[in-house]
């Protein structure tokens, strides 16, 4: 991973602290695992993610469409961003 | 009596699953011989929590065969809250899914409820119909999960009565195809969402409910089921016009937003998005068999708050709330005044289960008092502006701060506490707490939340958490959540993420 993943990696982090249920600390979550799946956001908080992603990446998914496995992980949108910026 | 209705064709649009109508009958045949097998009779009560998928809808029709209530409940209910609901309804049988949590199950067999699989059929078909029009068909409990449980009751004529007013009102031709993305335990989406088509002979397509992945495919969903109707809530238009394509085929026909409240401007977007004019703020409520009014004429441009017509009702805006007293023609309000909205329905609950004394409170003469607060314009529409009721409309999901402030004062260290309502972007209210700890420990609000998550359900759990010094009450010692979500808004709430990270570290 770049440095610029990295950075991009560690606001994610930092975000998902922000909207992440308690008692499920994000360092916990491997770069794969589920966001949903292992507990850390419930099922709608996908939708702060987009917003997220939205505001902070410009990413229009108005406009590109959606696939709601793109936001699965940290590690599909981590991919997700790369993609929207290339 | 058979009192079973001609029901349309069931489908699971993600599974792919689907049962005809003669599949339908030969499901609900074979439940209704196990359950006679488990001895389940007339006026006895049958727990299923679990929901959304077809033999949700078989088990209750062989429930309703045999004379029996069914009782949907929700499945992420704790065990605790499951045992709760156990103790005021007494069911003689519960049927789970493959789902059901195992600690759920254990709640059961504990309390001495026989539990069966909705699989385990057998293969005997039995054809009955032992129920009256009178007897209990449907109790739907609205709070009270963690202390005295409110369990709505319908009988087959309450039930009956909201569908017929629906099919006089609204027709039954757009709801040929209809779908349903809401939880099976609740009236929004059981009663009227679901049942009303089903058992008016439409199809009925049911989702897992709420379902970021499935609302974010929601354009394509109603294209490829050809879908005429569905409702939903407006937390899921918030998701799906900003995620999901439009639909292209133009099947829709209707569309109805109900469980919170619409504004002016999603609505147009609704409109929008989906092609039709005909989206509709459905007012109900779980005590009125749901759906009691909302907008018949498509052309009338979208209001914050606006409804509509009565649907098999006759709404009053009154200026009284006390329900100790009897009602009198003077305190209805004038046209364009608010006031208390009161409804008369032949399809009003049979009561609250066993809670006499809240139905008294309810109830007057016929006439259920909402607690919503509206005004009538010169065409008889209603329009709400406000709710007394003490609840937290979370996504739709009705949330009673009672129900969490009960869980927290069986907290030895916890002296005081009070949840109430935060605004929030998607879900229109979060939970927030307020609560005054015997110390100010971080191994206290640990203790504390591990405590909330083994007794509440997680949809229930605040969102933002303040330990406070003392929970501000009136005079006469009541507390109002408003004076205490307003002392604590602006200050730091608990940085819970740091402090349960510091447990698992």
């Amino acid at each position: 991973m770049s440095a610029d993943q990295d950075q991009v990696l560690a606001d994610l982090r930092q975000f998902l602290r922000t909207i992440q249920k308690p008692g499920k600390p994000v360092e916990s979550l491997a770069l794969d695992d589920p966001l949903v799946g292992s507990g850390l956001v419930d099922s709608m908080a996908m939708m702060q993610i987009v917003v997220y992603l939205e505001e902070r990446y410009g990413i229009d998914f108005a406009a590109s469409g959606f696939d709601p496995e793109r936001l699965a992980s940290m590690a599909s949108i981590v991919a997700l961003i790369e993609e929207a910026r290339t | 009596m058979y009192l079973e209705l001609q029901v349309g064709e069931l489908a699971e649009p993600i599974s792919g699953r689907r049962w005809g109508r003669d599949a339908i009958a030969r499901e609900v045949a074979l439940r209704t011989a196990r359950l006679q097998r488990f001895g389940l009779a007339r006026g006895d009560r049958v727990f299923l929590p679990f929901g959304n998928r077809l033999e949700f809808f078989a088990e209750l029709l062989a429930i309703w065969r045999l004379g029996a209530c069914a009782i949907p409940i929700d499945a992420r209910l704790t065990a605790f809250e499951v045992t709760t609901l156990i103790g005021a309804a007494s069911p003689r049988l519960a049927v789970v899914d493959d789902t059901t949590d195992a600690s759920v199950v254990q709640a059961m067999q504990a309390a001495s409820v026989p539990v069966i699989l909705t699989s385990a059929t057998g293969d005997i078909e039995v054809v009955a119909g032992a129920s009256h029009l009178d007897d209990d068909a449907l109790m739907l409990f609205t709070s009270g999960s963690t202390g005295a449980p409110k369990g709505v009751v319908h009988t087959h004529r309450s039930l009956r009565a909201r569908w017929i007013a629906l099919r006089e009102h609204l027709g039954s031709a757009d709801f040929a195809r209809s779908l349903c993305m809401l939880p099976t335990h609740f009236g929004h989406g059981l009663i009227c969402n679901c049942l009303f088509p089903w058992l008016s002979g439409q199809d009925l397509f049911i989702t897992p409910p709420f379902r970021p992945d499935i609302i974010m495919r929601l354009g394509a969903l109603l294209d490829t089921h050809r879908i005429t109707f569905m409702s939903s809530v407006p937390s899921i238009w918030h998701m799906a016009l900003k995620l999901s394509r439009p639909p292209k085929a133009g099947s829709l026909q209707r569309v109805h937003v109900g469980s919170a409240p619409l504004s002016a401007h999603l609505w147009e977007q609704i409109r929008g998005w989906t092609g039709t004019r005909q989206v509709c703020n459905a007012y109900g409520i779980t005590e009125t068999g749901s759906w009691v009014a909302g907008l018949a004429d498509a052309d009338v441009p979208a209001e914050d708050g606006l409804v509509g017509e009565a649907w098999g009702a006759v709404i009053k805006v009154l200026r009284i709330s006390d329900t100790s007293l009897p009602l009198s023609p003077g305190a209805e309000c004038a046209v364009g005044e608010t006031g208390y909205v009161w409804l008369n329905t032949p399809a009003l609950m049979k009561g609250y289960f066993q809670r006499d004394d809240l139905t008294t409170k309810a109830v007057v003469d016929g006439w259920f008092f909402t607690g919503d607060i509206g005004v009538l314009d010169a065409h008889g529409r209603l329009s709400l502006r406000g709710r007394e009721r003490d609840e937290i409309n979370k996504g739709g999901m009705k949330i009673y701060p009672s129900d969490i402030d009960a869980v927290v004062e069986r907290f030895a260290q916890a002296s005081d506490v009070c949840s109430f309502a935060l605004d929030d972007e998607l879900y229109g209210q979060i939970v927030g707490i307020a609560v005054v700890l015997t110390d100010q420990q971080d191994d206290t609000v640990r203790a504390l939340h591990l405590w909330m998550r083994q007794h509440l359900a997680e949809p229930k759990m605040p969102s933002r958490w303040w330990s406070v010094p003392e929970i501000p009450r009136t005079s006469r010692g009541k507390i109002n959540r408003d004076a205490v979500k307003a002392a604590c808004i602006d200050k730091p709430s608990l940085d819970l993420v740091r402090l349960l990270a510091a447990r698992t570290q």
